[in-house]
C-alpha cells in the first residue's frame, strides 16, 4: 500500500534525524519517539494529510530540542563531559562565526551576490514550479482511500480500428457477475445537461454514476445520502446529489438544500445529498451526480461507459487482467450475436489500469519532458554561478594562503567557501520557492492548459523538501568546486601572486563547465526546435475546411428531446439565423470537425459487396448534418450533391461520405452505392462525396466519415445539442448577441453554449501542445543566454589574465586581427566541443522524444544543423567582445605592469 | 515552570499514561493549542523525571508495538509542584484581571 510505504519511509527518515539528539536522551527515549512518530505518520495517512509535512515538523522539533538539550547540558552537568561540551560549543560558535563572516563577505560584493542568487533562484524556481505540477498531477495518490486499488477497465479491438473503447453495459454486467478479482464495479458517464430552476437556463456538466460508484471510490457525502440500488431502477423517483461546487455556486451554500428540487433536462429531481469539497472526480466543473440507468437490455455493443472497479483484497492488477481476459470465452454464450471468431479476428481484449495512470497518461510524458528540460536549465544556471564563484575564489587565493600560513586548517579554509556557497544556494532556493509559488498560482488560476487534477496542485511538504534538496545540493557543489585549487596556496604566497603567465590547468574546470553548458543548451535547443517544427507542421495541416470568419455556437434542447420536435426547432433557428444581417451562410451538425465530441462510429455493410463469414466489417464515424453545413465550412463537394432540406423531411434515406471513405471502401466510386450501419434497418444511398476533415484533431489521422440527414435512424445520433456554424461578413463575435436573441425568441429555456470562432476551435485543439512548446522554447532560450553569458565571462577572464602576454605579442608585431582571431578561436574550440557533445546527447535521447513529435523526425537534420549554427554564431559573438578588448591592449601599459 | 512541563504534569494527574497518550490528553485539553512533538515531549519527560516530579513504570510487552511501552506517573513531589504552580498561575491571572494584587502595596 502506498500510504503505508510513505509512513514507513518517513519513519526511517525520522529515525536518522534522531541521531542529532544527545546520546543519553536518545538511549533513554529514542525508541519511544520512533514508535510515536510511526503512529503519527499512520494517522496522517488515514486523514490524508501529508506525511512529509509531519516529518518536517517533527524533524524541526528534534533539531530545536537537540539545541536546547545541549545548551542545558553546557550550563550545568558533570565535569566529565565538560571538555566535549566545550568543544561542541566552540565548534558551534565557530560555525556561526564562519557564516557571519561569509555573509559579510557576500554583502561586500552585492553585484556578484545578487547575480548568483537570482540566477540560482530562477533555475530553482523553474524546477520547483514544474515539480509542483508534476508532484500534484503525477506523483500524489488520488484523494481516496487505497486509491491505487481503483482501476479502470477498457476494451480494445485493434483489428477493426477500435483501439480504445470503454466498457459496455453488457460487459459490466458480465464482470459484475463473474469477476472474483474485483469487489465492485461502477459505471460512470460524463454528460452535459440543461439545468433550470436556479436562474438563467444553462448547460452544465453532470456525472452519471451507478450506486456502486460510492463504494468503489469510498467517498461519503457531506450531507444527505448517496444513491441506492432503488434509485437506478426504472421509474424510481428522480434524485440528484450536488457536488460541493454545484452546491456553492447554484444554491449559495444553502444548509437546507436536502429535499429541494432542481431541473435537469426538464425533469424535476429531488436533491438527496451534497458531496464534500475534496470530491472533484472526474470533472471539477460538474455540478451534480445523477443516478445512471444502464441500458436494461445490457447489449454487448455501445462501449461508451467508463467502468471503475476496486481490486479485491489479495488480488493484483495482473490477476485482474488475466481473469477479465479469460472471461472473454464467456461472451459468445452470453451475447448470441457475437461469435468467438469475431472476437478473435478483431483482437478483442480488456485492459486494466489504475485510475491514476488513466487520468494522467496523456500528460505524463509532456510533464516529465518539461521537468527534465528545466532540470537542464538549472544545470546551466548552476554552471554559470560556479564559474562566477571560481573566479571569485581565484581572486581570493592570496587571502586563503595567508590564512593557511597563519595556521588555519584546510578544513577551515574549505569551510569559508562552503559557508558562502551554502548561503548562496539557500538564498537562491528561497527566491526560487517564492517565484515557483507565484508561477504555480498563475498556472493553476489562469493557465492555458487543461491538466487533469490541476485543482489538486499546490506547494506541499514534498515540494518543500524538493526545493530544500535542490538548494542544498547546489550550495554543496558550488562550495566543493574551488577546493582542489587550494592545494597549491603555499606556492602562491611565495611568488607573490604575480603569475607572469596563467597556468592552463587553472582554467580547466571553467572550460569544462563551458563545454557542458554549451552541450546542454544545444540539447535543449534541438529538443525545443523539434517541438516547434512539430507545432508549425500542425498549424499548417489543412483541417479540410476554411475556418476564417466562421462563428460556431451550440444550441441545446437536452437529451430527452423528441426527434421531430428537435428537427422542427433547429430548422426554424437555422432559417432565422440565415436571415440575420451580416450572415453569408449558415448550417449545423451534431458534431464539429477537430473537436472530439458528438461523433459516433459503428461498423456498416455495403449492399453491393456482401461480406463473407468471419470477415471483419468496415467501420466509419458518422454525424448528422443540416443543409448548409458543408457549404458554410467550405468543405468541398467532390461528387454528387449537397444536403437539402427535403432529405430530412421524408425523402428516401441518403448519405454523404468523405473522400477517404470512398477511396478505402468503394474504390473511389461511391455515388449510387448503398450502405447500412450495423444498428440501422435500412440502406441509405450515397448521393455525395465530400472532402476529408480532421475530425479528431489536427494531429490525428484522417478517418472515414459519413454524414447523414437529421432524421436518420442510425443508433446514437443525438440531437440534444446542435452546433451551428455561421460564415459572417466581419467579426464573428459581434454576431453572438443576435444569435442569442434568435434562440431566445424560439424558446426562452434553451441555452446557448460554446460561442467561439472556428479559428478558436482550431487553436484550442493544439493549445496544450503550443503551451508545452512555449515552455520548452523559454527553457532553451534561458539555457542559451546563460550558456553564452558564461562563455563570455570565461573568455573575458582568460583574456584579462593574459593581458601581459598579449601585450608582449603586440609589441613583437602581432596584428590586432591575429590577436582577435586567437581569442575567438579559443572560444570556438570550447563551443565546438560542446556542440559535438550536445548533438550526441540529443541524438541519444531522440528515440524517447519521437513519440511527441508530429511529422518531424527526431533526427531532423534541419533542426540539428540550424541550432548548431545558431549556438556557434552566438558563441563566436560572445568571444569576439573580449577579443576586441584583447586586441586593443596597449603593449606599453601591459609591459609596464610587469 | 515551562508551559509544556506544566501540561505534561497536568495530563498525568488523570492517571499514569504512556507518551502518546500524554500527547493526546494535552492536545485535547488545550483543543489542539499545545502540540507536543516527540523530541520535545520526551526531552521534557526526561527533565521532569531527573527533577523527581514524575517516574517511569515499565509496562507489559505490547505485541503491537516494537517499543516497550513505558508508563509515566506523577510522584508525590510532582503533584505538590503542580498544585503550587497552579496556585501561582491563578494568582497571576487574578492579578492580571485586577481582582487582587499579587503583593499588597
Amino acid at each position: 500500500m502506498r500510504g503505508e510505504n510513505t509512513a514507513a519511509r518517513a519513519t526511517r527518515a525520522y529515525t536518522r534525524v534522531l541521531r542529532v539528539l544527545p546520546e543519553h536522551l536518545r538511549q533513554l527515549h529514542g525508541s519511544e519517539m520512533v514508535s510515536d512518530f510511526r503512529r503519527l505518520a499512520r494517522e496522517a495517512v488515514e486523514r490524508r494529510r501529508s506525511v512529509w509535512v509531519l516529518w518536517v515538523r517533527c524533524a524541526g522539533d528534534v533539531v530545536l530540542r537537540s539545541a536546547a538539550e545541549r545548551y542545558r547540558d553546557s550550563m550545568d552537568g558533570s565535569v566529565a563531559h565538560e571538555r566535549g561540551r566545550r568543544d561542541f560549543r566552540e565548534g558551534f560558535m565557530d560555525a556561526i562565526q564562519t557564516y557571519r563572516r561569509a555573509l559579510r563577505a557576500l554583502m561586500r560584493r552585492p553585484g556578484f551576490t545578487a547575480i548568483a542568487v537570482l540566477t540560482l533562484g530562477l533555475g530553482v524556481g523553474a524546477n520547483v514550479a514544474i515539480f509542483t505540477v508534476v508532484n500534484g498531477v503525477l506523483f500524489r495518490p488520488l484523494p481516496y482511500p487505497e486509491s491505487d486499488r481503483i482501476v479502470v477497465v477498457r476494451h480494445h479491438a485493434p483489428a477493426i480500428n477500435l483501439e480504445d473503447m470503454q466498457s459496455s453495459p453488457g460487459m459490466i454486467e458480465l464482470y459484475r457477475e463473474s469477476a472474483r478479482t474485483l469487489t465492485r464495479m461502477a459505471a460512470v458517464g460524463m454528460a452535459q445537461q440543461n439545468l433550470a430552476g436556479t436562474g438563467q437556463p444553462e448547460r452544465v456538466d453532470v456525472v452519471r454514476v451507478t450506486p456502486e460508484f460510492f463504494e468503489v471510490m469510498r467517498v461519503t457525502p457531506a450531507d444527505g445520502r448517496v444513491f441506492r440500488e432503488e434509485d437506478e431502477a426504472p421509474g424510481a423517483p428522480p434524485v440528484a446529489i450536488l457536488t460541493h461546487a454545484g452546491w456553492r455556486t447554484r444554491f449559495g451554500g444553502d444548509e437546507q438544500v436536502i429535499g429541494r428540487t432542481v431541473q435537469f433536462e426538464g425533469q424535476t429531481r429531488e436533491i438527496i445529498g451534497v458531496m464534500r469539497p475534496d470530491f472533484v472526480f472526474p470533472d471539477p466543473d460538474a455540478v451534480a451526480l445523477l443516478p445512471m440507468q444502464m441500458d436494461p437490455a445490457r447489449p454487448f455493443g455501445t462501449f461508451g461507459l467508463m467502468s471503475l472497479a476496486r481490486i479485491a483484497p489479495g488480488e493484483t492488477l495482473e490477476s485482474v487482467r488475466a481473469e477479465l481476459n479469460a472471461l472473454r470465452a464467456r461472451i459468445p454464450e452470453r451475447f448470441p450475436d457475437v461469435t468467438q471468431a469475431f472476437l478473435d479476428n478483431s483482437g478483442f481484449n480488456a485492459s486494466v489500469e489504475p485510475l491514476r495512470t488513466r487520468l494522467v497518461e496523456d500528460v505524463e510524458r509532456a510533464l516529465l519532458l518539461l521537468l527534465g528540460s528545466v532540470g537542464l536549465v538549472l544545470l546551466v544556471a548552476g554552471a554559470n554561478v560556479a564559474n562566477l564563484f571560481l573566479v571569485r575564489a581565484e581572486s581570493r587565493r592570496r587571502e586563503m594562503a595567508i590564512r593557511s600560513a597563519l595556521g588555519a586548517s584546510r578544513a577551515h579554509v574549505a569551510g569559508v567557501f562552503l559557508a558562502e556557497s551554502m548561503i548562496l544556494g539557500v538564498s537562491g532556493g528561497a527566491v526560487g520557492l517564492l517565484l515557483a509559488t507565484i508561477g504555480v498560482r498563475a498556472l493553476v488560476l489562469g493557465g492555458p492548459i487543461e491538466l487533469p487534477r490541476l485543482h489538486e496542485v499546490g506547494v506541499d511538504g514534498t515540494v518543500l523538501l524538493f526545493a530544500l534538496a535542490l538548494s542544498v545540493t547546489a550550495g554543496l557543489l558550488l562550495g566543493v568546486l574551488p577546493l582542489p585549487r587550494l592545494k597549491s596556496t603555499g606556492a602562491l604566497l611565495r611568488d607573490g601572486g604575480r603569475g607572469s603567465t596563467v597556468g592552463r590547468s587553472r582554467h580547466r574546470t571553467r572550460k569544462l563547465l563551458i563545454v557542458a553548458q554549451v552541450a546542454v543548451a544545444l540539447m535543449l535547443m534541438i529538443g525545443s526546435g523539434l517541438a516547434l517544427r512539430s507545432v508549425l507542421r500542425l498549424r499548417a495541416v489543412d483541417p479540410g475546411f476554411r475556418a476564417q470568419d466562421v462563428l460556431t455556437v451550440g444550441v441545446s434542447l437536452g437529451e430527452n428531446v423528441d426527434r421531430q420536435r428537435a428537427i422542427a426547432f433547429y430548422t426554424r433557428v437555422l432559417d432565422e439565423l440565415r436571415a440575420l444581417p451580416g450572415v453569408q451562410s449558415v448550417g449545423a451538425a451534431n458534431a464539429l470537425p477537430v473537436e472530439r465530441s458528438g461523433l459516433n462510429g459503428s461498423s456498416f455493410e455495403i449492399e453491393s459487396e456482401p461480406r463473407e463469414e468471419g470477415e471483419l466489417p468496415p467501420v466509419s464515424m458518422y454525424s448528422a448534418v443540416m443543409p448548409g453545413f458543408l457549404e458554410t465550412l467550405e468543405i468541398p463537394i467532390l461528387a454528387g450533391r449537397a444536403p437539402v432540406r427535403h432529405d430530412a423531411e421524408g425523402g428516401p434515406p441518403v448519405a454523404w461520405v468523405t473522400k477517404t471513405f470512398a477511396d478505402r471502401f468503394l474504390g473511389g466510386d461511391a455515388i449510387g452505392q448503398r450502405v447500412r450501419f450495423a444498428t440501422d434497418t435500412v440502406f441509405a444511398e450515397i448521393v455525395g462525396v465530400v472532402g476529408d476533415t480532421r475530425t479528431f484533431g489536427l494531429q490525428e489521422e484522417i478517418r472515414p466519415i459519413t454524414y447523414l440527414p437529421m432524421n436518420t435512424t442510425v443508433f446514437g445520433v443525438q440531437l440534444g445539442i446542435m452546433r451551428f456554424v455561421l460564415r459572417t461578413n466581419g467579426d464573428p463575435h459581434a454576431l453572438v448577441p443576435a444569435v442569442r436573441a434568435v434562440v431566445a425568441r424560439a424558446d426562452g429555456t434553451v441555452p446557448l453554449t460554446n460561442a467561439r470562432t472556428m479559428e478558436e476551435v482550431l487553436a484550442r485543439s493544439i493549445a496544450q501542445t503550443s503551451f508545452t512548446v512555449t515552455l520548452l522554447l523559454i527553457a532553451a532560450a534561458s539555457a542559451l543566454v546563460l550558456g553564452v553569458v558564461g562563455l563570455y565571462g570565461v573568455i573575458s577572464y582568460v583574456v584579462s589574465g593574459r593581458a601581459q602576454e598579449i601585450g608582449v605579442r603586440i609589441a613583437l608585431g602581432a596584428r590586432p586581427a591575429q590577436v582577435r582571431a586567437m581569442v575567438v578561436r579559443q572560444g570556438l574550440v570550447l563551443t565546438l566541443a560542446g556542440v559535438v557533445l550536445g548533438v550526441a546527447a540529443a541524438a541519444a535521447s531522440a528515440r524517447w522524444a519521437s513519440s511527441m513529435l508530429f511529422e518531424v523526425s527526431a533526427y531532423d537534420p534541419v533542426t540539428f544543423v540550424v541550432t548548431a549554427i545558431v549556438i556557434t554564431a552566438v558563441s563566436a559573438f560572445a568571444a569576439y567582445l573580449p577579443a576586441r578588448r584583447a586586441a586593443a591592449v596597449d603593449p606599453v601599459k601591459a609591459l609596464r605592469q610587469e | 515552570m515551562k508551559t509544556q512541563a506544566f501540561h505534561i504534569l497536568l495530563a498525568l494527574r488523570e492517571g499514569a499514561a504512556h507518551g502518546f497518550e500524554i500527547r493526546r490528553r494535552v492536545a485535547e485539553r488545550t483543543e489542539g493549542e499545545v502540540r507536543l512533538w516527540p523530541a520535545t515531549l520526551y526531552g521534557t519527560i526526561r527533565q521532569l523525571s531527573a527533577e523527581g516530579l514524575l517516574e517511569a513504570l515499565e509496562g507489559e510487552d505490547d505485541p503491537d508495538e516494537d517499543a516497550r511501552k513505558r508508563y509515566y506517573r506523577l510522584t508525590a513531589r510532582g503533584r505538590a509542584e503542580l498544585l503550587a504552580e497552579a496556585d501561582r498561575l491563578e494568582s497571576l491571572a487574578r492579578a492580571a484581571r485586577g481582582t487582587r494584587p499579587v503583593r499588597p502595596t
